[in-house]
């Protein structure tokens, strides 16, 4: 990540309104050029309105910002540098996808030449004569990218690229946008998979409700958050009188599946494991699993909106 | 705007397109021109008040393209109800936003793909017009019309202004037909609202206010594609539809440019 140029995203108290409904509400935020941004927020924080205003399709009540150093309120100074994918792709059932492309990249002013390179990106080259309303919706999703990547932009905005897609679908999308950023460009991209995000991002922004949570380096988010132990009993059955146990030592436990995770802050978390094997070997309750792991950014992001609940 | 018309035209000059639109022209200005001429009787039968073909008014020099006029007379309806499906349909789809991605100059992307269309339109009425020609010059001694004078330099001058007129008619039709798809978004609701009002709504009003096809944007264009009217003339209807034309195309440009492209 290169962080001496200019954000590639700059904004300063970003609004939408509709009607009473605030979408986004003073966001503030800077973006470094180079850097693979993680956008998180539950269904209707605000994402997909961020990123509309971001690519001026979408106007702002107030606020202001820059993208790639020109104004927001100016979108035909930078769309032309900057490649997008909103939500599902929505291209033209009838034509393939050599015929989509050949349209938008006429729209966009950009070399034709260039789709078949963006095809063979993308991995759909070899089913690029086929109509776009035949592909599957991992197709459809690539070939949303190849659009975007036309113009050979310096920054990407990618609005839950893995939404309905398989796991090997995923992965592939993954794949894709660490081989897209390891170009040098600047990626910001949405997805509900923090397990995704978290693979490729070094930047992470969170909103809930519209509102900015956390923007900042992915290293350093939850890096206040100490490690976490995970148990699981031999017998599903003794996970209450577990969490008794758990509770009897002076420990919060939340619930995973069949298993209970153990937040630990500022102790060494091997003498807490040991003291809670023995207490539950004590109570007669034979531990099938114990580890000591870092939080993962799913639990830090639950913890963190849990806890605001709470 | 010039890469909105090339965009436009990737989409239009494709083979099924051209294939559908050429098998379309034949069929109207074959099949058209045998109508025509097989319902035109000496202009003794024919009511002084009928707009019917007779068979002098063909055989004169404008008659080959006056065969036309008549085969197209529907083409308004047409090309209104085809701009508002084009044009609402992006919304639905959501293609619009895809496009503005690309292109985000909003007036310039609806207006570039406005004249691609219209540009289409006017190539498909030409190739039309020629058909219908041809036809109507191979079969008119077997319905009776004369068609030596169809050759004549004014036989040219009476084609240009019947295609002009033509032209003008829908060129009026398809900007309305875009106005409605670009406020209403919807492709069923724009189609409903847009027949409705240049169908049964005009015409309804029009049967019980004699002044109506003096105010009213699809019965002016009505009056334009039929060369005037007793109480309206070619040039009112022109300059008042034209008007019209203009008042819609601001306010579509001005809608498109300023809403939020949530789809």
């Amino acid at each position: 990540m290169t962080t001496s140029l200019p954000p590639a995203i700059e904004i300063q108290g970003l609004t939408k309104r509709y009607g009473d409904r605030v979408a986004v509400d003073q966001l503030s935020v800077q973006i470094p050029r180079g850097a693979v941004a993680g956008f998180i927020g539950p269904n209707g924080a605000g994402k997909t309105t961020t990123m509309a205003m971001l690519l001026g399709l979408v106007r702002p009540t107030s606020g202001d910002g820059t993208v790639l150093g020109e104004p927001i309120r100016r979108p035909e100074r930078y769309v032309g540098r900057v490649g997008a994918l909103l939500e599902a792709p929505s291209l033209w059932p009838a034509l393939n996808s050599f015929e989509n492309l050949r349209v938008l990249a006429r729209l966009g002013g950009h070399d034709e030449r260039r789709i078949p390179e963006v095809l063979d990106l993308v991995g759909l080259r070899a089913r690029g004569g086929d109509r776009f309303g035949r592909y599957s919706l991992g197709m459809k999703q690539r070939l949303g990218i190849a659009a975007g990547l036309l113009g050979d932009p310096e920054l990407l905005i990618l609005d839950e690229p893995t939404n309905g897609l398989d796991p090997a679908g995923m992965s592939d999308m993954r794949d894709l946008i660490a081989r897209i950023a390891a170009d040098g460009r600047t990626v910001l991209v949405s997805s509900h998979l923090l397990s995704e995000l978290e693979q490729i991002c070094d930047w992470l922004m969170i909103i809930e409700a519209g509102r900015l949570v956390y923007a900042g380096e992915a290293a350093a988010f939850g890096a206040h958050t100490g490690n976490e132990i995970l148990l699981g009993p031999a017998e599903p059955a003794d996970l209450l009188a577990l969490a008794d146990v758990v509770a009897a030592a002076g420990h919060e436990a939340g619930s995973a599946g069949e298993h209970l995770v153990v937040p630990i802050n500022g102790t060494d978390p091997r003498v807490v494991a040991a003291s809670l094997n023995s207490a539950a070997a004590a109570a007669g309750i034979v531990l099938a699993e114990l580890h000591v792991r870092r939080p993962t950014l799913e639990s830090v992001y639950l913890r963190m909106f849990e806890g605001e609940v709470a | 705007m010039i890469a909105a018309i090339r965009a436009e035209f990737a989409r239009l000059i494709r083979r099924r397109v051209l294939f559908g639109t050429l098998l379309t022209a034949l069929a109207v200005g074959i099949g058209g021109a045998n109508i025509v001429l097989s319902a035109a009787e000496p202009a003794g039968k024919v009511s002084p008040t009928s707009s019917a073909p007779t068979l002098e008014a063909l055989s004169g020099s404008g008659g080959g393209t006056q065969v036309f006029r008549y085969v197209v007379s529907f083409a308004g309806t047409l090309v209104f109800v085809v701009f508002i499906g084009l044009f609402a349909l992006e919304f639905s789809r959501g293609t619009y936003r895809t496009m503005l991605l690309r292109q985000p100059r909003r007036i310039q992307l609806l207006t570039g793909r406005y004249l691609a269309l219209v540009g289409f339109v006017a190539a498909a009425l030409a190739c039309t017009e020629v058909i219908a020609w041809i036809t109507a010059r191979i079969e008119g001694s077997a319905f009776g019309v004369t068609t030596h004078a169809w050759t004549s330099v004014d036989a040219l001058g009476s084609a240009l202004q019947d295609y002009g007129t033509v032209l003008v008619w829908l060129v009026g039709y398809s900007v309305l037909g875009m106005t409605v798809a670009v406020l209403l978004r919807s492709v069923p609701i724009a189609l409903a609202v847009g027949i409705a009002w240049a169908g049964p709504a005009e015409h309804l009003i029009g049967d019980a206010w004699s002044n109506a096809e003096k105010v009213f944007p699809g019965l002016l264009l009505e009056i334009v594609g039929r060369g005037g009217t007793a109480t309206v003339s070619t040039t009112q209807a022109v300059v008042t539809a034209l008007g019209y034309v203009l008042v819609a195309a601001v306010v579509s440009c001005a809608v498109f440019a300023r809403r939020d492209a949530t789809a």
